[in-house]
């Protein structure tokens, strides 16, 4: 599993897609323009829970250069899934391309193409639609009330998306007896919507021979056509899907989108190329968010700290369809078996529909909303047991051999690892002792904290995943990769292009990466569940450890020598008793008249199980008590992620992962009018997120403490992580600086100077 | 109906027919073939249309083709010195890991490029407010703002040394 001499990996090679990027050269989806264009656009409800009574076309179709209208009349029927794994046991079918009902304010009802968007923007004024309006459930609470108007006619009942997930180890009754202290609270989270600078894109096209082609911007290529597919009524072979640059994703860009479909529809009765690209508005009303939450947790310590019962109730608000919910509420549950090592658990977790936006798959999947609760919790027990928050951390951290969420040992002692590295680097004893007023400005209060988390790199047991790769040596020796994985921004084809390159032995330049084409390339689960790296890597190890074998095959019959007394190294196949004899791969290939020796193409299919990366952040937070704005100043994230393939790459995840969870914890919700289920702040000013002005020192430390034999040379995967753990370190740290427990997010201003009142009315009151 | 509308791009005199509304940014994209410059709103919310003209930032999606009649817009594509030239901000940026998804870079470097005109040496706190108007949702900004100094510098720097630094890489 591990060797010391690399050559690429754990370099930061130049990602060639960012070549392309700083250029302006890469295309997005939103760059192709075929000949004949259309442009599709969506008329979208302004009510959230209905009948559609009648839906009237006819004076839009009317317009001149309008082309096509689709209604619910007009598109086939079928049940489908949100979230496009279909083979997944958990997932739901409750949606339809279009139906005579809405469920959430800003959902189609009807789709335009016309010869340009002005037009079709025009067209959707003149559909008429008249609602039967019905009751509107907007929040978990009236959701889950016996007798609560029913959003959907399927699922197990009441407004529930799934069966209730129960999870239960040990004796949880018996642990809380031997408990000295007991805490118990409830933990709410808001509506983060992940705002990827790219709105979602696509363009259908269907050739004479009925194959459709569809670009679109999404993290899942293989899904998409595979939903396509099946709700199109059409082979597989028919249907490519092409995906090139993509603007970020964040989990989002998972799912099987409504406009994807009708925009699919609109081409195929046009019989021109269509587009449909969402404004930024659409990207939050049609768009997929962070699950809001609440969570209940009680949980109970020993004198000494240790953690002996936990109990956990947790509902998170699904919106109206099901989309990532199954697997959202399964993770999130499970996630609770962990962190902090605890033999007795009790984890109630479910789904309910509402009639909001859609909560799907984003950056963190769950975990964030449990692990905020329960890092938080530690950190109360710490403060009434007296005793320092990352030291009762790292007493309950779990080690390896411990059971992971997957129900699999966790390997290595990663999270003891990156608290105890964090305690030293950011000094933490030192700065606590420090007094929390400000030096100089009297109403500022300075504060430290410390949130921990795990995550695992794939997405079993939920999903049984397939990582592929094809492996071509070219008879010149130069390597092209193959891979289904997308390319959402993150440098995972750089981080497969240097396995490759590092495994075969060749120089990284002379691998280049194909993907994109679900025509040619292996298939490919898609890109989240922070796995491409430890999925698609190993896989493309395999593939490359193959080619490999046999240009040292090959090399030792030209240099007539033993396989076992050759070496491959730089793109040199020598003897690896006198390096100077050798040849190079291109040699070893040996094209004659331009034809190869052989023709090397090796394929590999990896199933992983799992593994799990570790972080601690360490953060300073300045609480101004006048405005009770909260500035993060510092933060020093360490993460172990195994083996690091790319460190700037690594870090850029880190970073961003921060960026965000920043955002999600003192900023960010996408709000809805609880009455009614309107969108109130869909837009980019109003949805407050951390910009350059905004974003705090940050000191990014990455060890390589417990790596996984699962991943290329003990990888794990990184994007998740880092939102993970920014939250609860925040909390935790404004406790720190003005003494007031937040339960929430996000922990606005307004909150803070309410929390600040409460207390002060509290102490008064004790006086 | 549609105007005849002849401005500069990058160094090249273009007319382009265009409707009265059409912002810049529709017409550098659709009927200039400039897909560089990206849209990430259409309201003047993320900067990731960013162009200079007439030597300023300029959001291209607030801006009308026919308000840009006659004047000298700048774009990404215009960037690089020559084929295989690129500009010291495009190179850093691919050093220091600046971009990521990379769909807000080209405003960024744009904004960038503008900023180092303006002030060939800004301050740490100069550059964040310089990008204020340009969100960049991956990368946390740690890395723009490396990049950003690294150009200035090697920009600043004697041609010998830069060329030293360059042929170091
Ligand atoms: S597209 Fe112009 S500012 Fe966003
Ligand atoms: S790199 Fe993705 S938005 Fe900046």
């Amino acid at each position: 599993m591990t060797r010391q001499d690399f050559r690429i990996v754990g370099q930061s090679v130049k990602r060639a897609d960012v070549l392309e990027k700083v250029t302006g050269e890469g295309l997005y989806t939103g760059d192709y323009a075929p000949a004949g264009l259309l442009h599709g656009k969506i008329k979208r409800s302004e009510i959230a829970h209905a009948r559609i009574v009648r839906i009237d076309a006819s004076k839009a179709l009317a317009l001149p250069g309008v082309k096509a209208v689709l209604t619910h009349a007009d598109v086939p029927r079928v049940l489908h899934y949100g979230s496009p794994h279909p083979r997944s046991a958990s997932c739901t079918r409750d949606q339809y391309i279009l139906d005579d009902k809405v469920r959430f304010w800003g959902e189609g009802v009807a789709a335009v193409a016309a010869i340009s968007e002005e037009i079709a923007d025009e067209a959707l004024d003149l559909i008429e639609v008249e609602y039967e309006p019905l009751p509107a459930v907007c929040d978990i609470d009236a959701a889950q009330v016996p007798g609560a108007p029913l959003i959907h006619g399927v699922g197990p009942g009441g407004n529930l998306v799934i069966p209730p997930v129960h999870v239960e180890r040990g004796n949880v009754e018996k642990g809380f007896a031997e408990a000295d202290l007991i805490l118990e609270g409830t933990f709410e989270g808001g509506r983060p919507v992940p705002t990827y600078m790219e709105p979602n894109v696509c363009i259908a096209d269907w050739d004479g021979s009925n194959k459709l082609t569809f670009w679109t911007s999404t993290q899942s290529s293989f899904m998409v056509r595979g939903a396509l597919a099946e709700v199109l009524g059409l082979p597989l072979n028919k249907v490519r899907v092409l995906v090139d640059h993509m603007g970020g994703g964040f989990g989002a860009k998972q799912d099987l989108f409504q406009h994807e479909f009708l925009c699919a529809l609109l081409a195929k009765q046009t019989r021109r190329p269509v587009k449909m690209e969402f404004t930024r508005r659409e990207t939050f009303v049609a768009g997929r968010s962070r699950h809001p939450f609440r969570l209940w947790l009680r949980q109970g310590f020993r004198k000494d700290g240790t953690l002996v019962a936990r109990d956990m109730k947790l509902v998170f608000e699904s919106g109206a369809y099901g989309s990532h919910s199954p697997g959202v509420t399964n993770v999130g549950t499970a996630s609770a078996t962990s962190l902090y090592a605890c033999e007795n658990v009790r984890l109630n977790g479910r789904a309910v529909y509402t009639n909001t936006p859609i909560a799907g798959a984003y950056r963190g999947y769950g975990v964030v909303q449990t692990y905020f609760a329960i890092d938080i919790q530690m950190d109360e027990a710490a403060e009434r047991l007296g005793v320092d928050p990352a030291e009762l951390k790292l007493k309950n951290a779990v080690r390896d051999g411990d059971i992971a969420p997957s129900g699999h040992p966790i390997i290595g002692d990663g999270l003891p690892a990156c608290i105890r590295e964090g305690i030293t680097r950011f000094d933490w004893a030192a700065k606590r002792a420090q007094p929390r007023e400000h030096p100089t400005n009297p109403a500022i209060r300075r504060g430290w904290g410390i949130g921990c988390e795990m995550h695992g790199s794939s997405a079993y047991p939920g999903i049984k995943e397939q990582g592929n790769a094809t492996v071509k040596m070219n008879e010149d020796g130069s390597v092209t990769l193959l891979t289904g994985a997308a390319g959402l921004g993150t440098g995972a084809h750089t981080a497969l292009a240097q396995i490759v390159a590092e495994e075969l032995g060749v120089a990284f330049e002379s691998v280049s990466v194909v993907h994109g084409d679900t025509d040619v390339v292996p298939w490919d689960i898609g890109a989240f569940a922070s796995h491409t790296t430890y999925l698609v890597g190993s896989a493309a190890k395999m593939a490359a450890a193959k080619v490999r074998a046999s240009v040292l095959r090959r090399g030792a019959e030209r240099l007539q020598a033993r396989v076992e007394d050759v070496d491959l190294v730089d793109g040199r196949v020598f003897l690896t008793a006198n390096p100077e004899q050798g040849i190079t791969v291109h040699e070893a290939m040996g094209p004659s008249r331009g034809i190869p020796a052989e023709h090397l193409i090796e394929t590999a299919s990896y199933m992983p199980t799992k593994s799990y990366s570790f972080a601690a952040h360490f953060v300073e937070v300045a609480v101004d008590t006048e405005t009770g704005l909260v500035e993060v100043k510092h933060v020093l994230p360490v993460h172990d992620i195994g083996k690091v393939i790319h460190p700037i790459a690594a870090q850029g995840q880190i970073e961003g992962g921060i960026q965000q969870g920043i955002g999600h914890t003192l900023t960010e919700d996408y709000v809805i009018d609880r009455t009614n289920g309107r969108s109130l702040n869909a837009g980019l000013v109003d949805y407050k997120m951390p910009l350059s002005m905004d974003m705090p020192h940050i000191e990014t430390v990455i060890l390589e403490a417990a790596p996984d034999p699962g991943g290329p040379w003990g990888a794990k995967g990184v994007g998740e992580d880092p939102i993970i753990a920014i939250g609860p370190a925040i909390a935790n740290a404004i406790h720190d600086a003005i003494g007031v427990r937040f339960h929430h997010y996000p922990i606005t201003p307004e909150d803070v100077l309410k929390g600040l009142r409460a207390k002060e009315e509290t102490t008064n009151a004790g006086l | 109906m549609k105007t005849l509308v002849t401005l500069t791009v990058n160094g090249e005199e273009r007319s382009l027919a265009v409707e009265g509304y059409r912002s810049l940014l529709d017409t550098l994209r659709e009927e200039a073939g400039l897909t560089g410059t990206k849209k990430g709103c259409d309201v003047g919310d993320c900067g990731a249309c960013t162009v200079i003209v007439d030597g300023e930032p300029v959001n291209a999606c607030l801006m009308l083709a026919v308000e840009a009649a006659g004047r000298d817009v700048r774009t990404v594509e215009g960037m690089q010195a020559g084929p295989d030239a690129l500009h010291p901000l495009q190179e850093a940026f691919m050093e220091h890991g600046a971009s990521q998804c990379g769909f807000c870079t080209p405003g960024i470097l744009l904004m960038a490029q503008s900023l180092l005109e303006r002030n060939p040496d800004p301050s740490d706190e100069e550059i964040r407010f310089g990008l204020s108007g340009n969100i960049c949702r991956c990368t946390g900004y740690t890395k723009i703002f490396d990049a950003i100094r690294t150009a200035a510098r090697r920009m600043a720097a004697p041609p010998a040394d830069a060329s030293g630094l360059e042929a170091a890489e």
